[in-house]
């Protein structure tokens, strides 16, 4: 009988987390300046199907993965473009980037590759597993932390690197003025607008991080809707974390060992229903550490701060 | 003369969506290497081009304008409620096990089914409302990992315990229900039912529940500004149950009516192979939340999908046609708040324009 | 001259909200600029800071004509401007507040330094603050202290003070003053918009009426007189308000040691007694912040308290919904018209339907008609500028609106009203239509809870005036009793004496 915990377990939680801990580093960065990105689903979906695509075309993952990010990058500046400059209802407009996410992609599917449902070419190069020199031969450090894609690696390298901004640089120092009060950084001069733009931007960027360690790093294919929920897992990491780097990247930590779990548990007797449930249900129960606040005092404190 | 200045206005919007929508198909039509005019009275023909033809989208727009009404109730009142999927899926799972096994008169054991239908949508639904108001835990989220949830039960309902073993194919999907149950047919041998006239009731239903009621005024002032209603004595958490239940129950009644009245069992998967609920949501949004524009703008997406099918099988467009229109028609609604912004901002109060 | 402005026109759309405004700043000068609320003091200085452009007219900084697109070229110019809500980071600490938009440091964020200049800053203006505490823990005052020390930290050598006193104690008004003088003796110019004219008159040098967007008068501060700045104000005599002394009953209002948990350690309602009669207006004074806010909420049902109970004639209902306040006898002006008072995209039927729905109804329904009828007789009676009733509700003037809240609510025809800031930022004409209401409904037989930031109203309207400090009433004072002083000196935690 197989066990429910080993080493590998958390080998394949690293890899199960580096998606939406991408995801929800974006997710976090536009939280910081206000924008509550709903559509980090779609983002995703969108990178994880242009960097197959690029990959198709360009035959070499690093070109793929620049392929995505150019792609998402457009589709996150048209979002920011709507909800910055147009001032439409950033809810509305990320639920609309979903859906246009996921009709794009099915049309495109069908069109460029000539299938339904899923593309998948034996020929097609996933990303490369790093070993990590010395780490890997450290007992039980190196079998979980070496042997994967390097979008794992850049995921860790992110979370440090995020904090230092945030905290240590006058570009981040500013940043965070611009999301804590915006009509005060106007008042100085700060362009807030600049900002949420980069954000957003930011934001695409990590998404299409997020969607090409789904479809290049995990598995070679890209199914219809591969994303699975990803992107509001993310959100809700960010949530968890309020939108600092560490905190998100211990929730998303925690999503990750679940999603693995959940796999494995697929190797006992039990109807893949039930497993392919717990991460969602995890999710759910997570959310429950936002409670105790009465709605009174939640709203009048958003309706405040979006003033 | 002024009611007629605003309906041009409001009609204006959607006109130049559907404008733009056909032109990006147009664009798609080129690029999938088909010719424009021809691909296009195909899509017509496929979606109205017989009566068969236009009773299967109306047969298919039944689902999908109960989904957006539901969905449409939800928005009015503030509340995002993502989950018609899982709460379709539900609704339909409780329609069909209660058809199989509660003996009765066939056309009592269809309006129980119907009713199970939707008190498993709505109490599915009214889960997330609770959970919001209770414990402040994000609906938008809530619902949409609800979703995943509910499908993945259903899935597994109808692959072990309900299983139909008759069969020699190795789907999952309940037994068939006894053809007493069935819903009649509006035309015979045409595939539209009761169904839809259900819809096109729940459709009046709720514009006068919005419009004229006491209850209505409460949910539309709570999705306009929250602490206004609870100032003005609104009491929020039941209003919220019931809007959700609202809700979720006309998604559950969307399932159960599929499953009575169109494909007389639960097939795993089958509603959400045919996009049912996001498409009813997408209607909602284009729609704004109204009632009767919400029913309208379902029956459209709906022919641009059976139109697409008749594309595909008779040129060599492929039938994600529809798709793209679709997701230029949502990315259109963004802008319709475009236009109330800019109005409001010429009129604009002097100390709100420090942008 | 250090600056000119000459001319200068606003327009936004049909309103226009400055017309052709002349107006000068010497070196080392305090030059105020008085007006009511809407006369156009907040778009003059807007357009000075670069928040806005001017339709016509220009600028002179020492003589050179200059155009600013945004803040950052006024606060180049050398002006530096101290809003009315403090422009400040709550989360952030007083060096960092003061240095943002010029961080010591390249890229990183050299904080050490900036604890530094901000130390020396603070030593050669004599102004003092803690640079390392973070905003939130510091009181309003040192929160000002903070702002003056961030535009003399960008190098202003004009300075530009929004309405500084409004929620300063006494203490704080006095340092505030002196940190003026201190200031205009190193070179510093002060421009100081203010409603307060006693305090204008002791602070300024020459003053600048402003009525209806237009300058009505430039005026020695020695040789001018607080009677004649408020004609050039007002433009017309004050209706005198005759009140006739009150003649209260049975309690209405009845609370017992009610307490509201607040955000930080300390309640932000501490016990609290208090009751209202019928037939009389009793007032709550209080420097805002001092849980007013949280006090009303707890007693309208809005917000849960944490002990204490709330009796409305005679029957419990503490911790009840604001459905069942309302039931028992609650009419409620809220204190902010648009975070609870109406929905922006609502109609203003619909607006002024709120809280009747359910007497309106009728099996369910609402009756359309009757409610248009009745906002219609309201727009009317108050003389509201609101079109019709199916116009939007954001398009209503800050002052229509109010008029239409407080017609609502008058209209509940409640023994209890609760009028929070009822007249906050309307014109002086709507003003006296709110105050008459309020004083016609109490000589009907109305008990009225009168919550106001503004002393003035306080003292005009009231029977009887509690005060309330950190949560607690710390002092009641009768009609006349009461005065400015008194009421002062509670009002930042002084004992009265006797």
């Amino acid at each position: 009988m197989e066990q429910l915990f080993d080493l590998a377990l958390f080998n394949s939680a690293l890899r199960m987390l580096t998606p939406i801990l991408l995801a929800a580093l974006g997710g976090a960065l536009c939280a910081r300046v206000g924008l509550f990105n709903v559509g980090l689903e779609g983002l995703m979906l969108i990178g994880a199907f242009s960097a197959i695509v690029g990959n198709h075309y360009f035959g070499n993952t690093g070109a793929a993965i620049a392929f995505s990010i150019g792609c998402v990058s457009l589709f996150a500046l048209l979002f920011a473009y709507l909800c910055i400059h147009l001032r439409a209802n950033v809810i509305v407009v990320g639920i609309a980037m979903n859906l246009l996410a996921a009709g794009l992609t099915t049309f495109s599917l069908r069109t460029l590759f000539n299938v339904k449902g899923a593309y998948y070419n034996k020929d097609m190069v996933g990303l490369p597993k790093w070993e990590i020199p010395l780490i890997k031969d450290i007992p039980v450090v190196g079998d979980i932390l070496s042997g994967h894609s390097p979008l794992v690696y850049l995921a860790i390298v992110l979370v440090g690197a995020m904090w230092y901004y945030f905290y240590r640089t006058i570009g981040g120092f500013r940043f965070l003025a611009a999301g804590d009060n915006p009509l005060a950084a106007r008042s100085l001069g700060i362009q807030v607008r600049r900002y949420q733009y980069g954000a957003m931007l930011a934001c695409g960027v990590l998404c299409a991080l997020a969607g090409a360690q789904l479809s290049l790093g995990q598995v070679t294919m890209f199914t219809e809707g591969m994303t699975a929920g990803r992107g509001f897992i993310a959100l809700v990491a960010t949530m968890l974390g309020q939108s600092g780097p560490l905190g998100v990247a211990a929730a998303s930590l925690l999503f990750g060992l679940m999603d693995a779990f959940s796999i494995r548990l697929q190797g006992f007797a039990m109807p893949s229903h039930f497993t392919q449930m717990v991460p969602y249900a995890v999710t759910i129960a997570a959310m429950f550490f936002f409670k105790n606040k009465e709605f009174v005092k939640d709203a009048q404190s958003s309706g405040t701060s979006s003033r | 003369m002024d009611k007629w200045k605003k309906l041009t206005a409001s009609l204006l919007g959607p006109a130049a969506a559907i404008a733009l929508g056909l032109l990006a198909g147009s664009i798609a039509i080129v690029i999938a290497g088909g010719s424009i005019l021809e691909t296009y009275a195909e899509m017509w023909k496929g979606a109205f081009g017989s009566l068969y033809f236009l009773t299967s989208t109306l047969n298919r727009a039944t689902p999908v304008i109960l989904v957006g009404l539901g969905a449409a109730v939800a928005f009015r009142s503030g509340f995002f409620n993502l989950g018609a999927q899982g709460q379709m899926a539900l609704g339909g799972l409780a329609a069909a096990l209660t058809a199989l096994y509660v003996p009765g008169p066939g056309w009592i054991v269809a309006i129980v089914s119907m009713l199970v239908g939707i008190a498993a949508g709505g109490l599915w639904s009214a889960f997330a409302g609770y959970m919001d108001a209770r414990f402040r835990m994000n609906l938008l989220i809530t619902t949409l990992l609800l979703n995943y949830i509910a499908t993945l039960f259903a899935s597994y309902m109808v692959a072990y315990p309900f299983k139909d073993k008759t069969g020699s194919a190795a789907m999952a999907q309940s037994q068939m229900i006894d053809n007493a149950i069935w819903l009649p047919k509006l035309f015979k041998g045409m595939p539209a039912h009761v169904g839809l006239l259900l819809a096109l009731v729940a459709m009046v239903a709720l514009y006068v529940y919005l419009t004229r009621t006491v209850s209505g005024y409460e949910a539309r002032m709570m999705g306009g500004n929250p602490l206004f209603a609870v100032y003005g004595g609104v009491r929020r958490t039941p209003l919220m149950l019931g809007v959700m239940f609202a809700s979720g129950g006309l998604a559950g009644l969307a399932g159960a009516g599929e499953v009575l009245g169109s494909q007389y069992r639960y097939i795993d998967n089958s509603f959400v192979a045919a996009d049912f609920a996001w498409t009813g949501i997408m209607a909602a949004l284009l729609a704004n939340a109204h009632p009767i524009g919400t029913a309208i703008a379902a029956f459209f997406l709906v022919a641009l999908q059976t139109g697409g099918m008749g594309v595909e099988m008779n040129t060599d467009v492929p039938l994600e046609i529809g798709d793209v229109i679709q997701a230029v028609l949502i990315l259109f609604i963004t802008v319709k708040f475009v236009r109330g912004f800019r109005r409001r901002r010429k009129e604009g109060d002097p100390n709100g324009a420090a942008v | 001259m250090l600056l000119k402005m000459e001319g200068i026109s606003k327009n936004y759309g049909d309103v226009r909200a400055n017309r052709q405004i002349d107006y000068d700043l010497k070196p080392g000068e305090v030059h105020a600029i008085v007006g009511e609320n809407g006369a156009g003091k907040t778009t003059l200085m807007r357009i000075l800071y670069g928040m806005e452009q001017p339709s016509s007219g220009t600028i002179r900084i020492g003589g050179r004509e200059v155009r600013f697109a945004d803040p950052k070229d006024a606060i180049a110019h050398g002006i530096g401007m101290v809003h009315q809500h403090f422009m400040l980071f709550q989360n952030f600490t007083v060096a960092e507040n003061i240095v943002i938009g010029k961080e010591p440091g390249k890229l990183r964020f050299d904080r050490k330094a900036a604890i530094a200049q901000v130390e020396a800053l603070s030593e050669k203006y004599g102004i003092r603050v803690d640079p390392r505490a973070r905003i939130v823990d510091c009181p309003l005052g040192v929160q000002q202290r903070v702002e003056i020390l961030k535009v003399l930290y960008q190098g202003a050598e004009i300075i530009i003070l929004d309405e500084p006193t409004g929620v300063l104690t006494p203490l704080e008004v006095g340092e505030l003053l002196e940190a003026i003088r201190t200031l205009t003796k190193q070179g510093k110019s002060f421009i100081l918009i203010s409603h307060k004219l006693n305090e204008v008159m002791s602070a300024a040098d020459r003053i600048t009426v402003l009525r209806d967007g237009e300058v009505t008068g430039v005026l020695e501060a020695s040789r001018t007189s607080i009677e004649e700045l408020s004609r050039l104000m007002v433009g017309r005599p004050l209706a005198a308000m005759d009140k006739q002394p009150a003649l209260p009953k049975d309690k209405v209002l009845e609370v017992k040691e009610l307490s509201v948990l607040g955000s930080g350690s300390k309640p932000a309602v501490d016990s609290v007694s208090l009751h209202v009669r019928a037939g009389e207006i009793v007032g709550i004074a209080g420097i805002s912040g001092n849980g007013q806010s949280e006090l009303l909420q707890a007693i309208s049902g809005l917000i849960k308290p944490a002990g204490g109970t709330v009796a409305l004639l005679g029957a419990d209902v503490t911790g009840k919904s604001a459905r069942e306040f309302r039931n028992a006898g609650l009419a409620h002006i809220p204190e902010d018209r648009y975070v609870w008072g109406a929905s922006k995209s609502a109609t203003v039927a619909e607006t002024g339907t709120m809280g009747h729905q359910r007497k309106l109804g009728k099996l369910g329904f609402l009756q359309g008609r009757i409610v248009k009828a009745r906002v219609s007789e309201w727009i009317k009676q108050y003389a509201i500028k609101a079109g019709s009733p199916d116009n939007e509700t954001q398009n209503l003037s800050g002052g229509n609106l109010q008029k239409l809240i407080v017609a609502r609510e008058i209209a509940q025809q409640t023994p209890f009203l609760i009028a929070a800031e009822p007249t906050r930022g309307v014109d002086i004409g709507a003003m006296e239509t709110i105050h008459e209401q309020l004083l016609r409904k109490r000589d009907a037989g109305g008990a009225i809870l009168l919550v106001s930031s503004e002393l003035s109203e306080i003292l005009k309207l009231s029977d009887r005036i509690l005060v309330m400090y950190e949560g607690k009433i710390v002092g009641e004072l009768q009609e006349g009793d009461a005065t400015e002083e008194k009421l002062s000196l509670l009002m930042v935690g002084g004992k009265r004496n006797g």
